[in-house]
């Protein structure tokens, strides 16, 4: 395979270096507007959906895809696509089952959502799993920076007399040192509006790249008619060959990629969380989905097409043997003068970290959401007031982002031996999500899933799936649709699917038993010593059939019994020890209690009423706390009550929400057009003063 | 040469378990009433869930045509 390097000349270093300060000094510039760990995380719930939804593409486009789809799409044509354009099937179970959900009932990290509807057990397992999740995302976010520069840079360079080589880990080192830097003092609200403009940029520099390069073949016909028919499909062969094929890829990523992407990753759920209502967060997700990822697919495939085109036209120009991993910056640096490749490389690289420093932060979010704060508690830890309070946290999340940015580059060795970074992502994604979007998918969807049900999926779904990692010929073969077990990474794809079924099998067979396991378990309790000397010896016996599993002892019919042992007895032990309460746990967290979830996030009955838009002036009111006060002729205009939920933001549209506050509606005043509001409220808002401002009622 | 195997196979296999997939959820919402369809802002949402769904069978089915012409 033909590897590439010293690419680029110095006229597009230069821009590189331009970009990335300007870039740099844009996110700090939206820095100064974090002033607590709400900010840090979520932006304070203000945007609107056009600001999000172009701040997604640059974290959806982002990371690894340039590389990964560029290079999918030199070896097998516009079939590199699909995985952008199906993600429509589970939008329904997220515009109306999760995002609701997971505004409406507060929850700041996805643990935080288990411990609420499950139990702290659930919330322990599930930060386990979701961190491996985002930091292994981080590795492979990382690991594509690494291949993204290192055709541009030279094989070694001499520093001190000593020559030293650039290797992939030492690339990915420095990138990491200048991501870590900027995520620590930038924070969400940064985060958003450099992914804002990095996503404008991103879809015009793909498409710069697309037009030249059509321009470069001649013309949109002679690309076309260069391409051979199979790399003009959109879709891939259905089973072949293992290392690309639809069927593997649809379970992988339309089914587990997809529900992973909508549901579990953190990142992308904090950016619909910075949504001002429930509604924009929709809109964002709809119009992302329909049109944004289709015109992505386009930028981040091209190179690779029309690297496929020129290796036929003119093989000795781009040789059918580059490396796949590399064809994006060889077909850049081909088509493209000195300048606008420095610029492309730039769009490419900036974005790539911005990727990075989503996942990076929302990782943060979790670790001091569901580890620092229960660990606070448990400790008893005590603060003067919550500013001290929101104080020490952010300082936690900021060196929690240095260390997490520290195993993302650790997560790196674990993916960099994949022939490609898609390869690599594939087999992550086929592996890791299954248990939790199961897990999430139940928990939402089925108000009899308990702590039994999703601590069992966990413990006996990830006791499945290593016994399919281990024996993919006996277990995984029975799903593999036809596809050729490669022995040195078997299944890459398919094993979504059979991890799918595995996790979904222990989840239906265990809360179909449920009434079993009540019962038995009420028996064991009722036989006080002898009961609890039963679930003693059952958690041993539960404990060591995973270890056996885990380390892989004896034969495949040794393990799959005490995977059977896990999953039987492990619903009994949490019948018996954990306490639930299925009304009080599923009040406001399933699809079936929306309207509850809606009262239980205003604190009243919800005002359905349909008002209209108004324009005010504020003015301070020092007395005043979280209320605000229109008056009455404002605020029928607004169809509003006192106690109802408002949102005031600039009238100015091109600012998307930044400066907009969410507050509660006071006693009303006499006073058309005067919004009355504390010091607080004006400073939270970030409202310049003498400015229009728009207020709606909220629900 | 035959492309079935590489085109309306997987298109079939696509939107046939898809929609099993997608259906489900619009079934599943609406059943729940997540989905209120007395809601006129609802109402506009369904219909938008289904433009989406045929939005990409068509653009699926229009490319496939145009590489198989």
């Amino acid at each position: 395979m033909e590897t590439f390097h010293n690419i680029g000349t110095s006229t597009d270093w230069i821009v590189m270096i331009i970009y990335f300060m300007a870039v740099m000094l844009f996110g700090s510039y939206f820095g100064r507007y974090t002033k607590n760990t709400s900010d840090f995380f979520f932006g304070g719930r203000r945007f609107s959906w056009w600001l999000i939804t172009m701040s997604i593409v640059a974290t959806g486009v982002g990371s690894h895809s340039f590389v990964k789809y560029s290079a999918k799409g030199f070896e097998h044509g516009i079939s590199s696509s699909m995985t952008y354009l199906n993600d429509w099937f589970f939008v329904p179970f997220f515009m109306f089952g999760w995002l609701p959900i997971i505004v409406y009932s507060k929850v700041r990290s996805i643990p935080e959502y288990f411990e609420k509807r499950f139990s702290p057990s659930a919330r322990f397992l599930a930060t386990i799993l979701l961190l491996l999740y985002m930091i292994g995302y981080i590795g492979i976010g990382f690991l594509t920076l690494g291949k993204a520069v290192i055709p541009m840079l030279p094989e070694a360079f001499t520093m001190m007399g000593a020559v030293v080589d650039i290797t992939l880990m030492r690339a990915i080192i420095v990138i990491a040192i200048i991501t870590g830097i900027y995520i620590t003092f930038g924070g969400q609200t940064a985060v958003i509006f450099t992914d804002l403009l990095q996503g404008v940029i991103l879809l015009f520099a793909g498409f710069l790249l697309f037009f030249i390069g059509i321009s470069y073949l001649g013309g949109f016909s002679a690309f076309w008619d260069l391409l051979p028919t199979t790399w003009k499909l959109p879709l891939a062969d259905f089973n072949q060959p293992s290392s690309f094929n639809f069927v593997g890829i649809f379970w992988q990523d339309a089914v587990a990629g997809s529900i992973g992407f909508l549901f579990m990753n953190q990142g992308l759920l904090m950016r619909f969380m910075a949504c001002k209502s429930v509604n924009e967060g929709r809109k964002a997700a709809a119009i992302n989905i329909m049109f944004v990822l289709p015109l992505s697919a386009v930028v981040v495939g091209n190179a690779g097409w029309l690297g496929k085109a020129i290796s036929v036209a003119t093989p000795d120009i781009i040789s059918p043997k580059t490396s796949p991993d590399e064809i994006f910056v060889v077909v850049a640096s081909i088509i493209t003068s000195p300048g606008v490749f420095g610029f492309v490389m730039a769009a490419l690289t900036a974005a790539l970290m911005s990727t990075v420093d989503t996942l990076i932060n929302a990782t943060a979010a979790i670790c001091v959401n569901d580890i620092y704060r229960p660990l606070a508690k448990f400790f008893g830890s005590t603060f003067k007031n919550e500013e001290e309070k929101d104080r020490k946290e952010l300082y936690v999340a900021r060196w929690v982002s240095i260390a997490i940015t520290i195993l993302g580059v650790v997560a790196v060795l674990a993916f960099k031996n994949f022939p490609t970074v898609y390869e690599a992502h594939g087999y992550f994604h086929s592996t890791l999500t299954p248990p939790l979007v199961v897990a999430i998918f139940m928990g939402v969807f089925w108000k009899r899933f308990t702590p039994a049900g999703v601590i069992t999926t966990f413990l006996g779904g990830v006791a499945l799936m290593i016994l399919g990692a281990r024996f993919p010929g006996i277990l995984i073969a029975p799903f593999d649709h036809g596809i050729e077990m490669n022995a040195a990474r078997p299944y890459s794809y398919i094993r979504a699917f059979y991890n799918t079924v595995a996790c979904v099998g222990v989840g239906v067979f265990v809360t179909m038993a449920g009434s079993l396991y009540a019962k038995l378990s009420s028996q064991f309790k009722n036989e006080d010593y002898n009961g609890s000397a039963k679930m003693m010896i059952s958690s041993v016996i539960a404990s060591l059939a995973f270890l056996v599993i885990l380390f892989g002892f004896q034969s495949i019919s040794f393990q799959l019994v005490n995977a059977f042992l896990v999953i039987t007895l492990v619903p009994l032990i949490i019948y018996y020890y954990v306490p639930y309460d299925e009304v009080k746990a599923t009040e406001g967290l399933t699809a079936l209690s929306l309207e509850s979830a809606k009262r239980m996030f205003k604190g009243s009955d919800i005002n359905d009423t349909e008002g209209q838009i108004v324009e005010i002036q504020y003015q301070l009111d020092e007395e005043l706390g979280k209320d605000i006060r229109f008056s009455q002729n404002d605020m029928d205009k607004m169809a509003a009550n006192v106690g109802d939920l408002v949102y005031v933001s600039d009238r100015r549209k091109w600012l998307g929400g930044l400066k907009s506050i969410h507050a509660v509606y006071g006693e009303p005043h006499a006073e058309d057009g005067i919004v009355y509001m504390s010091q607080s409220n004006i400073e939270s808002g970030l409202f310049d003063e003498g400015r229009i401002l728009e207020a709606e009622k909220e629900m | 040469m035959d492309y079935f195997s590489h085109s309306w196979l997987p298109y079939m296999y696509l939107y046939g378990l898809g929609a099993i997939f997608f259906f489900s959820g619009v079934y599943l919402v609406w059943k729940t009433n997540a989905l209120d369809m007395r809601k006129p802002h609802h109402r506009r949402w369904m219909t938008v869930l289904f433009l989406g769904y045929g939005w990409f069978m068509a653009v699926h089915g229009i490319l496939t045509f145009l590489a198989l012409r």
